[in-house]
């Protein structure tokens, strides 16, 4: 019975999917479908129509293994070996350059407003 | 039938490598013991030294990808759960994870284009500080490598995971909610299970950051590739 339950929610999981793709088809959005599936699933919690209790098993089942359903996706660099071996070595350079700014930015901006927040309550 | 049997073995395959990797993982906690890490460069290095090719593991790999989209779907409920902090704290976590995204695909893209790659490299860096479902989504959506930005998301997320604590030191970042939310932001889910082992708030703020940036990310890649890409 709790396995019947969690593959109904996983599969209500595929079917905002399906639903989020459908609208952005339909409107030829430049956003994920899944993601437009996501903000649509998160309205209904948030609004109380759809109770957590009908989605946490399946869900916490899934997330609990989120990276096995992207190896298949990672292991396709395969395809792509070659591109690291010349110019293309740049990029490793450029996404850990880039995510260190990130960390710097969006944490200095952050402690600021925090700080800031604390003093205007004193 | 030899489909049927190729597709089983690979599925079955994979999700046996998962499981050792991430009982490696719990023995030995490294980055490099990381499941998506260790599982990825086995299967490569034995597929590599079989001749096997992606296409021949792709028969049964397609049934995995079909998991992705309703992945991202579910990251709904653990932000669901996290709505407390976004009321407390709306003002500055919302303008810390627009900064940090805006960042991250901004120095992607321009840096992309100073050293010279061409359009497809520049639509696929943009995403790849957003955890890896929402990532592969927005490539695929913009017309980039989906196969490249899942490792350029692992290499955010590795990079970020190591040397996220020593940014955080020398730029002076100390409150709890700015620490969780930067390495979140820019780290998504392997930075946010660095995190969570030291505390589980910044845990919290972590992964609500990683969600809420790729939304952020999914709306900014296709104004900033608009800009970039003149074509």
């Amino acid at each position: 019975m709790k396995y019947f339950i969690m593959i109904l929610q996983i599969g209500i999981l595929f079917l905002f999917n399906f639903i989020g793709q459908l609208i952005q088809g339909f409107f030829s959005l430049s956003i994920p479908g899944s993601l437009i599936g996501m903000l649509l699933l998160f309205s209904l919690l948030f609004f109380k129509i759809i109770p957590l209790t009908w989605m946490q098993a399946g869900v916490d089942f899934l997330l609990k293994d989120i990276p096995f359903f992207f190896i298949p996706v990672t292991i396709g660099i395969i395809q792509y070996l070659t591109f690291f071996y010349g110019k293309g070595s740049l990029t490793i350079l450029l996404v850990i350059v880039s995510t260190f700014i990130v960390i710097g930015v969006s944490g200095i901006v952050t402690n600021f407003i925090l700080k800031k927040e604390v003093k205007s309550y004193d | 039938m030899t489909n049927f049997f190729i597709g089983i073995t690979a599925i079955a395959g994979t999700f046996i490598l998962y499981r050792l990797s991430k009982r490696i993982y719990r023995r030995k906690p490294s980055p490099f013991t990381m499941p998506i890490f260790l599982c990825t460069a086995s299967m490569v290095i034995f597929l590599s030294l079989t001749g096997i090719s992606y296409e021949t593991y792709m028969i049964g790999g397609q049934w995995i990808d079909l998991f992705l989209g309703p992945i991202v779907v579910s990251l709904a409920v653990p932000l669901y759960r996290e709505i407390h902090l976004i009321k407390k704290y709306a003002g500055a976590i919302g303008i810390g994870i627009f900064a940090g995204s805006l960042t991250g695909v901004f120095t992607g893209i321009a840096g992309a284009k100073l050293l010279g790659f061409d359009d497809w490299l520049i639509q696929t860096v943009a995403a790849k500080s957003v955890t890896a479902p929402i990532a592969i989504s927005i490539t695929d959506t913009a017309g980039g490598n989906i196969s490249l930005i899942a490792v350029f998301v692992m290499l955010a997320g590795v990079s970020g995971a190591m040397f996220g604590p020593v940014i955080l030191k020398i730029c002076r970042i100390e409150h709890p909610i700015a620490k969780g939310l930067s390495i979140g932001t820019a780290s998504h889910a392997i930075g946010t299970a660095k995190v969570l082992e030291d505390s589980e708030m910044e845990g919290a703020i972590s992964a609500l950051s990683m969600t809420l940036s790729a939304v952020v990310v999914s709306f900014l890649v296709p104004i900033f590739l608009l800009l970039f890409i003149t074509s």
